[in-house]
Order: structure tokens, then sequence, then C-alpha cells
């Protein structure tokens, strides 16, 4: 009997038991990446519970924008209703369930299906259905589930607008919890406060699970061996920044130990972790950034300017698949496809008040460190297919991560539990977050 | 063999078969991995641009598939040749063809101007193989060394599509 036979057959207590069984406290099953009935709970219970990022809110500045993406598996739309307000609609109609919307974005007063033209305004409330008489009589289009139908939950954050498909929950508040700082840490850097997502977006793929790449989000331990080719014979990596020192990262030390340096390693409840910073912007050069920096210290003063621009971490992941890549100013969606299929998309990320020249640069980088041709990204991406080859091994069925067990200190400072920087505590983390979605949810609602 | 017209004087007319033979080698180059060579190509003022969006305006405000100027070449080719290039363990067989060569202009003082389609077939025994297909907008400078790459441009038909890991230039 296959994995996916088991499954089927099993009754809901053992379906939960069999999960449990899947994931320990230092170590994973290889099920989890491979078994595709594990898959289609994770996109139920993980991607049909948590909260998610749909994007920013700044992708749909004016009244009927809207975006379309996916989250877990279900295309939905972002827009901005006439009265402000972003909304988050199931991209689906609610008479025979095309998906109405069919472009990537744009601007329009309602949204038309192709099939037999229901129109919804921007709220995805139906406005007209046409040859209405037709339906019986006590059709409504007031009625709410005749539209298109709203997440029940859209919250925003600095921006950040996220969604969940369930009522019930912990606000995002909760879910965010101290994590969120790392969303003002980039927003505060802004002259106005305010971010902008704008800019396109990179896409590629792997023929892998999805988990894979969250977990390279947690493991700063593969970054001096794993991305030695792009490290010049001094150590350093290509400059990230433009400017005399240009926050080159120092990979490799000259005996071939890790030349890093980080703060460590933070982990946070509901599955987030953050990343200590490796260089700091502080540092960063060129008139450009001159200019900003006094433009911020006009508004900040000379200290908080200084400590708004020290980067105090690499990025933030929010569980399941919203990474915050604070050095490189970008978002990052990890999007699961089929149990070993994974699109990720990046968006450029733009400091809304600070001089063009400084989101040119970061455009221009992010082509070299996140994009399918990076310099550095393709070597994460051979790394996650060669686990996907690799866990096919029916050689052992299970996954240590060990590293800096039990090393970890509460950060009074910040939040949430500090550890080393080659900890594996982020990956743990998101494991615990894993039981918690996949099958402890009720208690947490209870 | 086809004069194409120019606004120049006699000196500066281009024949395009001397223009396919220049594309041929310089994409010859990449696919005999002599990258090196082939930067060497590039004026050094000269860049290489395959952007994302279909109508994409400039490098600068939109991320692209690539955006290299001849130092960002040579990194990507440092790479190539580092050992532990995982991406390209084992590494990426290609072939570059191109044809329907059209709309050349020349501007009388050595710059060139033409567009023409491409197709790239890459193979690696992980991975299968990839196809790719568009057309290049190529600039080209008259030098006393020869022809040089003032810019290169690669308009993928799949370019807002999602991609696998790309090494190698288009």
């Amino acid at each position: 009997m296959t994995d996916v036979e088991k499954m089927r057959r099993a009754s809901p207590a053992d379906i939960d038991a069999d999960l449990r069984a899947l994931v320990e406290a230092d170590r994973v099953h290889r099920r989890i990446y491979l078994d595709e009935s594990v898959f289609e709970l994770e996109i139920e219970r993980i991607f049909g519970r948590a909260w998610l990022l749909v994007g920013h809110e700044s992708q749909v500045p004016a009244a009927g924008d809207f975006f379309c993406t996916t989250l877990g598996r279900s295309p939905v739309i972002m827009a901005r209703a006439e009265d402000g307000r972003v909304h988050v609609l199931h991209n689906r109609c609610g008479h025979r369930g095309a998906k109405v919307v069919n472009t990537a974005r744009g601007n329009n007063k309602r949204f038309r299906c192709m099939y037999h033209s229901w129109t919804y305004n921007i709220d995805g409330s139906l406005a007209s259905v046409p040859l209405q008489d037709g339906f019986p009589a006590d059709f409504d289009l007031k009625d709410r589930s005749r539209g298109m139908a709203s997440l029940p939950c859209v919250e925003l954050y600095r921006g950040f607008v996220f969604a969940r498909m369930t009522a019930q929950g912990p606000s995002l508040q909760e879910h965010l919890g101290d994590a969120r700082f790392a969303m003002d840490e980039i927003a505060d850097r802004s002259p106005v406060g305010e971010l902008e997502v704008l800019g396109g977006m990179h896409r590629y793929y792997f023929r892998g699970n999805w988990k894979h790449q969250i977990e390279n989000l947690a493991d700063q331990y593969h970054a001096p061996f794993s991305h030695e080719s792009s490290v010049t014979p001094d150590g350093y990596q290509f400059s990230r920044r433009p400017g005399e020192k240009g926050t080159r990262i120092k990979m490799l030390n000259k005996d071939g130990s890790p030349g890093t340096e980080s703060k460590g390693q933070w982990w946070f409840p509901w599955g987030h972790n953050a990343c200590g910073a490796q260089s700091t912007d502080g540092d960063q050069g060129g008139e450009a950034f001159d200019a900003y920096r006094s433009d911020l210290e006009r508004i900040n003063g000379v200290d908080r300017t200084r400590d708004l621009l020290t980067h105090k971490r690499h990025l933030a992941f929010f569980f399941p698949n919203f990474d915050l890549h604070i050095l490189a100013q970008a978002i990052r969606i990890v999007r699961p496809i089929s149990v070993d299929l994974t699109e990720v998309q990046i968006f450029p990320i733009r400091l809304k008040g600070a001089p063009e020249q400084m989101f040119n640069d970061t455009v221009r980088l992010l082509n070299l460190t996140h994009s399918c041709s990076s310099l550095a990204q393709t070597d994460d991406v051979e790394a996650f297919e060669r686990i996907q080859a690799g866990l096919q091994s029916q050689g052992e069925d299970w996954i240590r991560i060990q590293r800096a067990i039990d090393r970890d200190v509460p950060d009074k400072e910040r939040g949430g539990m500090l550890g080393p920087q080659f900890t594996e505590a982020g990956i743990r983390n998101q494991h615990r977050a894993w039981v918690k979605y996949m099958v402890d949810w009720k208690e947490q609602v209870a | 063999m086809t004069n194409v017209k120019t606004q120049g004087k006699d000196a500066d007319r281009v024949r395009v078969d001397d223009i396919a033979a220049f594309v041929h080698a310089e994409l010859d180059c990449l696919d005999q991995r002599r990258f090196e060579d082939w930067i060497a190509l590039f004026a050094e003022d000269g860049f290489y641009w395959a952007p994302v969006a279909a109508d994409q305006a400039s490098p600068l405000d939109h991320v692209s598939l690539f955006y290299d100027d001849v130092r960002t070449m040579k990194l990507r080719a440092n790479r190539l040749r580092h050992p532990r290039i995982h991406v390209q363990d084992p590494p990426s067989r290609t072939v570059h063809m191109v044809s329907n060569f059209r709309d050349f202009e020349a501007d009388g003082n050595g710059l060139i101007k033409f567009r023409c389609n491409f197709a790239l077939f890459e193979f690696r025994l992980t991975q299968g193989q990839h196809m790719y297909a568009g057309t290049y907008v190529y600039s080209l400078r008259r030098t006393e060394a020869g022809l040089r790459i003032v810019a290169k441009t690669a308009l993928l038909v799949n370019s807002e599509d999602m991609f696998p890991s790309l090494s190698i230039w288009f």
C-alpha cells in the first residue's frame, strides 16, 4: 500500500497521529517532503488556516486597481475600492466557478466574468446578472453568497496586506508577534515611513518541496559553503551596495573557515524567524545615499538615523511562506504548486521618499542576488533539487536537524528567542509550527 | 550578398553576411564555454540585457532576467570557472541558433543596429533539456579592433514566465 492509499483509508484520528509522528524535536520524516497526501493536507491545513501575505497596498494605489496572486492554490484578487479599502477576493465566479480576472493586474470599476457576463463590484458583490428573470424568484444581487467570495480576514500592517481563508484563528497582531518589528525596521528607513512595492517580480521555480526554500531562510550555516562560487579570492562576496565599502559580505577566512559575522538568529511563535544582519547599511556610500541619510537625519536626528540604518536583520521569515528580505530590500513569496514543484516570486521594495537612484540600485542588485540567473540564489535552487532527489533514497527515512539545539536565550530587546548564527533552531521552529497547523489547530482556537 | 542601405558613406556600409558571421562567432563563444572571449566582444561600456516585462522600457526601475555590464559579466564568468559552482555540476551544454536578421540601421558613424530571432537549447544531465526563444536587438560599434557589442538585448517570448536556474546567457 502506498502512503497515499494508507492516508485515504485512515480515520481522521489516524491521519492526525500519522502526521504527528512525522515531526520529532530534532528530526523529521522524509514523507513531509515527498508524500502527495501530506502536501494536500498542507494546502488545506496550513495555507487554508494561516495568515498569508497577499501583497502590499502600494501595489493597488488607486481606486479600481487590482493585483492577482495565489494563496496556497487559491487564485485571489487584491483590489482597492472607491472608499480606499483594500479587498481580497477569491478569483472565482459565483455562478459556474470560472476564474474571473485573467490579467495579472490592472484597473477597472467592475470585474466581469467572460463566461456569462456576471459582473462584480470591487468588494466582490454582484453588480449585474444577464437574463436574471430566469433564475429562481429569491435570486438577489445583494445575496453575498452569490458573489465572488471575500476572504474572511484581511488586515494590514505597515501596508503589508495579510489575509486568511478561515474566520477562526489568532489575530494578525498575535500571529506576527515580535517578528513584526522586522517590517518596522524596513518601513522606518523610508523618510516618510512608507514602502512601495513596484518594479515587477522575479519568478524562479525548482523541482522540490516548498519547505526546502523556507528552511533555507532559517539556515545561515549553508552560506559560506553553498555560495562559495560567488566568493572572490579575498574571501568576500560581490558587493551588495554601491559606494566605497559596498557592504561586501565576508564569506570565508583565509583558512577556509566561515567568515560571516552575524548577531545570530531569532525565532518566534507561529513559525517565524529572523537572521541577523551580516553587514551594515550604515557603511553604504555614494551621492544618492548621502543625500538620503541627510534627509533621515533632518527628520529623525543623527542618533536615531544611525540606529535606523544599522542593519539588525538580514531577513525575517513569516511562516508559512513570506520572506521579508531586508538586506536585498525585497518580498519573497514561496508558492507551493505540487509536492515536488515550487515557484518563488521576488518583488523589489522602494523606500518611499528616498532617491530614485537607491531604488535603481536595489533593482539592479536583485537581478544578481534573487533572480533565476542569480549568482547566489541558483546555488540554493540546486540544493533544493538535490535534497528532493536525495530524499528519494530508501536508505534512511529521517532528516536530523540538530545544530545548536537548546542553545537559545530570550532576547529582551527585540523579542523572540536568540540563538547562534549557524543554529538550526529556526528550522525546528518551522516544524513545530507545521505540527501546530497540521495537527493541533483545534486546540489553538479553542 | 546583400548590401544594406545606410545614411553614411560607402565605408560604413554593412553586409548582412558579415553581421551574421559576427553573431554566429559570438554565440559560438557561449556554446564552446569560451566566456572570456565572449565578454571581450563587448565594448567597455557595453551591456547585456534580458528584460522580464514584455514592454519593459528600462532595466533600472524594473527587474530583469539579466542586466550585466562588463564588470558583472566578468563576475559571472569567474563564477562559471569556479570549481564548486554547484549549479553547473554537471555543466550545461548549449546550442544557440539565430535567424531572421532584419531592421538594419547604420548611423554613418560606425554604429550598426539590427534585430534577429534566436533559439537556445540547454541540456544538463540532471535537468533535461530546456528551450528558450526570442528576439535579439543588437547595437554594434565598428572599432579598429573589429566590431564590438555596445548593447545586446534578449527579448524572450516567455520573459514573464517562471524560470529554472539560468547560468548561461541567452
